[in-house]
């Protein structure tokens, strides 16, 4: 949804990157305003896991120069768990499996600590229980898979429901989800595309980073970016990406060769 | 100690090119004395055996060892060597390209290096060589050279002295298979040193077979530069009293190990692999696999280090060992030993003892096979596993692709 | 998460280091046979104990410190320590009420109440100060069921012929050098007896509390569970801060009959040290129990933190037929503190089972190691074990060494060991803090993870203690 009169939520300006003193985002420009979904498309190596993971502030990855400001305040200072307790939430690609610590547990203390920031108070053991059940809902997720280790033995497609749950729970102000579709099965696309939708607000933003066209049936993007080579090459509204499904990535090159790079 | 000492004094009085290093290991023989079970590594061992070793003729230039004719021929293009303490190895041979004696001054620095590099230079089996050997197999490899078979034999209760010191060259590659043959009560002490430099690659193969009543005592030294990788394969069978150390270390890192072992006893013998693998660089790798056979009275040994100082960062090890027993009187011990300081490591290691399966046994009985069979088909396929990874075809050429059987069904 | 920040440590301070300030009756520093005698005499012994106390001085005297585990301590100068000291007061008392409130008030100040309005209500416990037991309680209502729970010294007086036929029968007075200066000198401890058929009514408890800067602590527990009996048993340990070593050198027996089962918990929380290894109890520990009939069990579940230097294989020797060993461990090792521990599993009777979890965690310049043995005998037809070892570094400076030692000449076992070592992934960290829990949190998450397997086996109101004490002890040395 576009609103002119938006508040910008999320500001990131010529913001360079690199992982072991190699440069991976070379000055990327985006800003995202409340009640926006953006989708960010492009092929592997283009750059999008890169922005997603600098953006939740993973220690391997460094800023070089550029600036990101989220509601006002310089985002990149911030440890990841106080991102994550400002409304900043990432969608991982690959969920980490984490043996031996209770899935439930994991997802009471994460949601206390988001809870705590907005003032809202903590949930003691029982409120929570109630609480993460109405929440399975969004995701249609069966309970069991609270008692287990956090993602430790979980399919594909329910590693990222876990995901998504997440993201209900924490209720984030910025969700950057990262490859979201990748290893779903058509019937948990639209399990997860449905919460995902079903969590959007006019007070929220939504950056989708995916490779593929399917997603975005699902979720219908305001805008969407095509990424290369480190930064942002072309944005349009959502026509743009099924004009790529039908004509590739190839302009891409042509349009990189063009200006020198690539 | 006075044995030692006696045993000492009726030597021959050091000679050749290894006078020097003859010497020193007769002072360390003198001044360690012989090994007692209250030293760990000794623990285990049946000490009256390797006594017994002091009472066998020592091979020199005098002995006569004639080659029997019933060895298999080499692979073509491959080059057999036979490696005694009694004469040159290299008599009546023209060296293939990227082969070449190593000499002079150069063996002088390069004997003994990797020894001490491995951290293994006074061993007691170690200085043991040192004291008696007078012979030495020294080359140095360039470039990828033709296959090199290396056969040592010993009869006629003869201790055999035997070493041999391979300079692998940057990027050159090596295959190498050593047979080392015993009959009549004969015994074996055999020394090697390996130095891989960056980007090399060594295959090398060890087929060790006793009749059960020989002896073997073989210290491996291998010293692997950066990038370099090298695979060991140690078969050994039919000795009544053996002990296998092969030493790795990765002095830079970033190089892969591969070993891989199988011993089989049977009868009274007393079998021992005491491996170490020391990383001392970083992203280096160790995949190691030993399997042990224990048949009727028979002890096996396996002691397996691992060592991980700080600065070999991201290694990734693995270590298993596999034990079958055979008899409800034979006995295994498995012993390894992790030591880790880097934090960013994987290390894994495991360690099984058991019989033969007995779903698998089932499966085939439920085919018709006897139970005999069945168990000697089993133990075909667990061992060959191991026999089938031997460089230059040894298994099939050596043993027509099996251990031999009899002493060995369950 | 650098590196750099991961050796900055800042030590939680040891909150147990208080000194309790008491008059204490002391003997003079030294051994001799003299002062076997004199610590038997003080405790008026029979001449079974003190014959059992002489011979084991006279055998420790032939014996060496083993000096295998590589450990690196100063050396221990056993003359300059003192073997016995008590607190000042006549007798044991009959009732609470009449011990030295400055005793009830340190193990108040310990978490462990004793008076009758205060203590726990389902663990009876036995206090034991520097050389000897203060208090202990629920003693009567143990008694209804026939259970005997009591001081080791008053066992001697009121149970001796249980002492003499089982004292020194699954850790011979000469079984090792600690275990023979312990059996020499042990001045106190716990005595557990549980009669055929009784299912303990509530968990039993003995925390040892070591006071004086110079005294030695050498007790003894003896548990005997007869057939079909069960018990748990848990002890806890603390003791001030000194810059000086004490010596900690235990020994538990266990016996356990047909059918009978004893599980056995420690949670070990001595004085580890400074972050510069000044002080610190060195702690070396025989603990062995015995399944003598069959179908019995043994499980030992410890949870060890504290300590300079750790030295301990709490073992079961599998003896009647299917019978079952256990061994749970957690040993947290930080700064310089050394631990060398581990199990052994001696299977002898037919299909008699074993397993060992353990895990252990190093971090500061810490070395930790598993030490174990799992033998199985010619007889032990059916036997199985089945080991997991897993190590988690912390920071580059720590040490984690496994020693898996296996031994089998029976054919018709199984033995499987595991192990791993590896550190806290850095991605694992990274997503519960994208998740909003901080760095230190998401650790002791990690830890406490890593760990559940074993602390699952603790009773309940211990398992979240055990927690609590490891996250306590992890502060600061990560982040």
């Amino acid at each position: 949804m576009i609103r002119p009169d938006a508040e910008l939520l999320l500001e990131i300006n010529d913001l360079h990157a690199s992982v072991e003193d190699k440069p991976i985002l070379n000055g990327v420009t985006l800003h995202l305003k409340a009640g926006e979904i953006h989708a960010v498309m492009g092929r592997n190596g283009s750059g999008k896991s890169t922005l997603s993971k600098v953006l939740a502030g993973h220690p391997a990855y460094r800023v070089t120069s550029g600036s990101v400001r989220y509601l006002g305040r310089d985002l990149l200072e911030l440890e990841p768990e106080e991102r994550s307790r400002l409304g900043i939430f990432l969608g991982f690609q690959y969920p980490i499996e984490i043996p031996g610590v209770s899935n439930l547990e994991f997802l009471r203390v994460s949601t206390n600590a988001r809870r705590q920031n907005k003032g809202q108070g903590e949930l003691d053991t029982f409120d929570f229980d109630d609480h993460v059940r109405e929440r399975l809902q969004v995701v249609q997720m069966d309970p069991a898979f609270l008692e287990r280790s956090v993602n430790e033995g979980f399919s594909g497609g329910e590693k990222k429901r876990n995901e998504i749950l997440q993201m209900a729970l924490l209720d984030p102000v910025v969700a950057i989800l990262d490859e979201t579709d990748s290893g779903l099965d058509i019937d948990a696309l639209r399990i997860v595309a449905g919460g995902v939708n079903q969590l959007a607000s006019p007070d929220n933003c939504t950056l989708l980073i995916t490779h593929y066209q399917r997603l975005l049936d699902e979720i219908i993007p305001d805008y969407v970016h095509v990424m290369a080579a480190g930064r942002i090459l072309r944005t349009g509204g959502s026509e743009l990406a099924l004009e790529l499904e039908k004509t590739g990535y190839d302009w891409v090159d042509q349009q990189l060769a063009a200006e020198g790079v690539g | 100690m006075a044995m030692t000492e006696a045993w000492l004094t009726q030597l021959p009085d050091p000679t050749g090119a290894l006078e020097p290093v003859q010497r020193r290991g007769r002072l360390a023989l003198t001044e360690q004395g012989f090994p007692s079970r209250r030293q760990e590594s000794w623990r285990l061992t049946d000490l009256k055996r390797l006594e017994a070793l002091f009472q066998l003729s020592l091979a020199n230039d005098s002995s006569h060892v004639s080659i029997p004719d019933s060895w298999p021929t080499v692979p073509e293009q491959a080059l057999r060597l036979v490696v005694n303490n009694t004469n040159d190895p290299l008599a009546g041979f023209d060296l293939p390209e990227g082969i070449s004696i190593l000499e002079g001054v150069e063996l002088e620095q390069a004997l003994g290096h990797t020894l001490s590099r491995c951290q293994c230079a006074s061993e007691w089996p170690v200085e043991l060589n040192h004291g008696v050997n007078q012979q030495i197999l020294a080359l140095r490899i360039r470039g990828k050279v033709p296959p090199i078979e290396l056969v040592t034999f010993a009869t006629d209760a003869m201790f055999m002295p035997t070493r041999v010191l391979l300079l692998v060259e940057e990027k050159a590659e090596l295959e190498v298979l050593q047979v080392v043959i015993a009959k009549g009560h004969a015994a074996h002490s055999h020394l090697l040193e390996i130095h891989l430099g960056q980007e090399s690659k060594v295959q090398h193969g060890l087929l060790a077979l006793g009749e059960g009543k020989e002896s073997l005592l073989a210290n491996m030294a291998i010293e692997q530069e950066v990038r370099s990788h090298y695979s060991m394969v140690a078969v050994s069978h039919g000795w009544s009293f053996g002990r296998l150390e092969p030493n790795v270390v990765q002095v830079g890192g970033q190089a892969s190990s591969s070993i891989h072992g199988l011993s089989v006893t049977a009868a009274d013998q007393q079998f021992a692999v005491h491996s170490t693998m020391r990383f001392e660089g970083p992203e280096g790798t160790l995949d190691q696999v030993q399997k042990t056979v224990a048949a009727d009275r028979s002890h096996s040994i396996f002691n397996g280090a691992i060592q991980v100082p700080r600065q070999a960062q991201r290694t990734n090890a693995s270590q298993l060992s596999r034990s079958l027993l055979l008899s409800g009187r034979a006995r295994v011990d498995a012993k390894p030993e992790l030591q880790i300081v880097a934090d960013d490591v994987r290390c894994t290691h495991g360690a099984t003892v058991s019989q033969l399966q007995e779903d698998q046994l089932f499966y085939l009985r439920s085919r018709g096979i006897t139970e005999s069979s069945a168990a000697s088909l089993l133990l075909r396929g667990y061992c060959k596993e191991v026999l089938d990874l031997l460089p230059l075809d040894a298994a099939s050429r050596w043993l027509d692709g099996a251990l031999p059987e009899g002493e060995t069904n369950p | 998460m650098t590196s750099t920040s991961t050796r900055d440590l800042v030590s939680q301070p040891y909150k147990y280091g208080f000194v309790t300030d008491i008059e204490t009756d002391k003997i003079a520093k030294g051994l001799s046979e003299e002062v076997v005698r004199l610590i038997s005499s003080k405790k008026n012994e029979p001449e079974f104990l003190l014959n059992f106390r002489l011979k084991a001085y006279r055998h420790w005297l032939k014996l060496r410190e083993p000096n295998w585990a590589e450990l690196g301590y100063n050396e221990i100068n056993y003359q300059d320590i003192v073997y016995y000291a008590a607190p000042k007061q006549q007798d044991k008392k009959k009732s609470l009420d009449e011990v030295d409130p400055k005793l009830l008030e340190t193990f108040e100040k310990l978490g462990i109440p004793l008076s009758e309005q205060k203590r726990l209500s389902n663990v009876a416990v036995d206090a034991v100060f520097d050389s000897v037991s203060i208090a202990t309680t629920y003693k009567e209502k143990l008694a209804e069921h026939g259970v005997v729970f009591c001081s080791f010294s008053e066992a001697v007086v009121e149970h001796p012929e249980l002492i003499e036929k089982y004292l020194g029968s699954v850790v011979p007075s000469n079984d090792n050098y600690f275990a023979a200066l312990n059996s020499a000198v042990f001045s106190d401890g716990s005595f557990v007896f549980i009669p055929k058929g009784v299912e303990c009514p509530m968990e039993l408890s003995t925390y040892f509390r070591i006071n004086s800067g110079d005294t030695g602590q050498f007790e003894r527990t003896l548990i005997v569970a007869e057939e079909g009996a069960s018990v748990s048993y848990l002890e806890g340990c603390t003791a001030p801060m000194f810059d000086t070593n004490q010596l900690h050198a235990a020994v538990v027996e266990l016996v356990v009959l047909d059918d009978a089962s004893i599980k056995y918990s420690t949670v070990q929380n001595w004085y580890a040290g400074d972050e510069n290894g000044i002080g610190g109890i060195y702690n070396f520990v025989t603990k062995r129990g015995q399944c003598r009939g069959v179908r019995s069990r043994i499980s030992w579940t410890q949870v060890e933190t504290g300590s300079a230097i750790t030295w301990k294989y709490p073992s079961c020797v599998l003896q009647g037929a299917d019978s079952v060993g256990e061994f749970y461990s957690v040993a947290l090792t930080n700064n310089r503190q050394q631990a060398d521990t581990g199990t052994k599993m001696v299977h002898i009777g037919p299909r008699t089972r074993s397993t060992i979890v353990s895990k252990g965690i190093s971090a500061g310049q810490s070395s930790n190691s598993y030490r174990g043995l799992v033998q199985v005998g010619p007889n032990a037809k059916g036997a199985r074990n089945y080991s997991q070892c897993d190590s988690m570094l912390i920071g580059d400076q720590a040490a984690a060494n496994t020693y898996p030692y296996i031994r089998s000449q029976q054919p018709q076992s199984a033995i499987e060991h595991e192990a791993s070592t590896c550190r806290m992934s850095e991605d694992q960290l990274f997503y519960l803090q994208s998740r909003g829990i901080g760095f230190e949190e998401a650790v002791s998450m990690m830890v406490s993870g890593f760990c559940r397997d074993v602390f699952n086996q603790l009773p309940m109101e211990f398992a979240a203690e055990a927690d609590k004490l490891l996250a306590l002890k992890l502060e600061g040395s990560v982040g």
